[in-house]
């Protein structure tokens, strides 16, 4: 029998070299040790931890979360020890593994956001920081930063300053002009962009005549997203020329592949954590299998691949 | 690497009662034995629609020569426990668990309590099972208050475990007319808080009310709470219960992963 060969999974985002091109998005996979009984960490690109803040966040008051069709509602509004505790209690676990650590990071202000990357630059065991200026469920910072493209870039700067890490910057799908923000970011010193955060949305319970989450409206991840994720992820990889991490609805290998076929160097499995918590390493285990079963012997022979003729 | 999601399989699920279903899972061996007051997270496998596992106490547990069986009590009230309610036997099931924080059961006081209301008697079930084991010489009482006759589940199993069983019903169909928590708070004077352990589940009402009444004694009592939950392993944030903290300050704690099981005492309702 002729040996099989093993397709390579290494991707490059810029300096940042992932084994494969499979993170987990932040806010679904806690501080790694959440699923750290189900999921050999080591085998996984990236782990993208919860956002950290500048100090603790209380979060949202629930309810936080409501199941729609096809995916899900949150509003849990950024609930996080804080950057200190991070660094103290849950970054020397993950500092136990061979798997790239990515930081999200959260500010209210420019200050905030300036502090909190600074702080991680000086910690031991992050790879790279994930900039979140597209939150939907906060009342302040969050998708505000993310919707004008100046501010978008001058966030992008401002942490810039102050890491030698590579900086990605997660941007919000709710916007007219998504390429616009993805531009002024690159322009402001981005190292890549991943989109795209939550989409903003609410239901309603017909027995009271209220919104099912306290804060009325929240951020709609899962499946039902996918379609429009992809089509952004197409948009923006032909205008900007760094590295593009795509996410949004990512359940199967098969949905990954496409995000990477139509030009992401890699993709964020989220909300498929909560209903499948080894999602993340089924979409890696089906890439490879996609890959032998084509012959395709490298990853990055399909990274952008689209054939639109 | 220690936990895996099991492929369960129905042996039985009947409706016990209207709109609650007993539903009994066959499971490999390997599933660790639960605590009284810890969850399943369930799903049928590869459906989309309704989308999240559902969270759900186990109601018994036994372990067989190579297998292990698991009871479920659930009400039938949304789109998922509707779906899971027709599931017939031979079905598969996805099950993730057993999760979370069970009671606290190192040790009981000579009395104990348990306080029950509706489909609340699920985890309680598992717990006077399990401390009736342990502690045979405890006095089990038992409150149990439901909505009709026919929805006081379990009745002759746990009249057999507990010395003293207090029925209620709101429409007097079985055991006194009456709210479970006033049924309790007439009998509070047979207790002394230094020797009684008490324990509860139920709708929110009755556990607002049971707050009530133990702000203004030193009676600590467990509850078991309930929250819609996405992922059942504490990463999600999205079950959030407002609780004080040490310094008495409110912090949103998981149902998932801090609870389910919570000091009332602790508990902010909003």
């Amino acid at each position: 029998m002729k040996s099989k060969t093993v397709p390579r999974m290494a991707v490059h985002l810029g300096r940042l070299k992932l084994k494969n091109p499979v993170m987990t998005a932040s806010g679904t996979f806690g501080y790694g040790e959440e699923y750290a009984d189900y999921v050999d960490l080591n085998k996984l690109g990236a782990v993208v931890v919860k956002g950290l803040s500048l100090k603790p966040r209380l979060g949202n008051p629930p309810p936080r979360i409501m199941e729609t069709t096809g995916g899900m509602l949150n509003s849990v509004g950024l609930q996080n020890i804080g950057v200190d505790a991070f660094i103290e209690n849950k970054l020397p676990f993950l500092r136990k593994y061979d798997t790239a650590v990515i930081a999200n990071i959260y500010g209210e202000t420019y200050d905030e956001f300036k502090k909190v990357a600074k702080k991680l630059n000086a910690a031991r065991g992050v790879h790279a920081l994930e900039v979140n200026i597209s939150c939907p469920n906060v009342k302040s910072g969050g998708v505000i930063f993310g919707s004008d493209p100046k501010i978008a870039a001058r966030v992008t700067k401002t942490v810039k300053e102050e890491t030698s890490l590579p900086v990605i910057v997660k941007l919000t799908p709710n916007v007219t002009d998504i390429v616009a923000v993805a531009r002024a970011v690159e322009k402001a010193g981005a190292d890549a962009i991943s989109l795209i955060n939550t989409l903003t949305g609410m239901s309603v319970d017909l027995k009271t005549r209220k919104p099912h989450l306290k804060n009325i409206t929240g951020g709609l991840s899962g499946p039902a997203i996918k379609p429009v994720a992809l089509r952004m992820v197409w948009d923006v990889v032909q205008m900007v020329s760094i590295p593009v991490i795509g996410i949004g609805g990512i359940m199967t290998a098969r949905d990954a592949l496409e995000f990477l076929i139509v030009g992401a160097q890699a993709v964020q499995i989220g909300t498929a954590n909560f209903v499948n918590p080894h999602a993340t390493l089924e979409v890696i285990e089906g890439m490879r299998q996609y890959l032998a079963a084509n012959k395709i012997k490298d990853i990055n022979e399909i990274i952008a691949a689209f054939q639109t003729k | 690497m220690a936990k895996n999601i099991y492929i369960g399989e129905i042996l039985k699920n009947e409706e016990v009662q209207k709109d609650c279903f007993l539903m009994k899972i066959k499971i490999a061996s390997s599933f660790e034995t639960p605590l009284p007051g810890q969850f399943v997270m369930i799903r049928i496998a590869g459906l989309n629609d309704p989308f999240l596992s559902r969270p759900i106490s186990i109601y018994s547990f036994s372990r067989k020569n190579n297998f292990c069986l698991i009871e479920l009590l659930y009400r039938a009230v949304g789109k998922g426990t509707q779906i899971m309610a027709g599931l017939i036997e031979g079905s598969q099931v996805e099950i993730n668990g057993p999760l979370g924080n069970g009671f606290e059961i190192q040790s009981v006081k000579k009395n104990v309590v348990f306080i029950a209301g509706g489909i609340g008697i699920a985890p309680l079930s598992l717990l006077i099972e399990n401390l009736c084991r342990r502690f045979p010489s405890s006095l089990m009482t038992l409150y149990f208050g439901a909505q009709r006759s026919s929805a006081v589940i379990g009745l002759d199993k746990l009249q057999k475990m507990c010395r003293l069983v207090n029925i209620c019903t709101d429409d007097g169909s079985l055991g006194e007319k009456n709210l479970v928590t006033r049924v309790f708070q007439k009998d509070i004077k047979k207790f002394l808080p230094e020797d009684t352990s008490i324990y509860a589940c139920g709708p929110k009402e009755m556990l607002v009310a049971l707050g009530k009444i133990f702000s203004k004694n030193e009676f600590d009592c467990q509850v078991s709470l309930e929250e819609r939950m996405a992922c059942g392993t504490g990463a999600c944030m999205g079950c959030a219960a407002a609780i004080k903290d040490k310094k008495g300050a409110l912090v949103y704690q998981r149902v998932c992963a801090d609870g389910p099981v919570f000091y009332l005492r602790d508990i902010i309702w909003e």
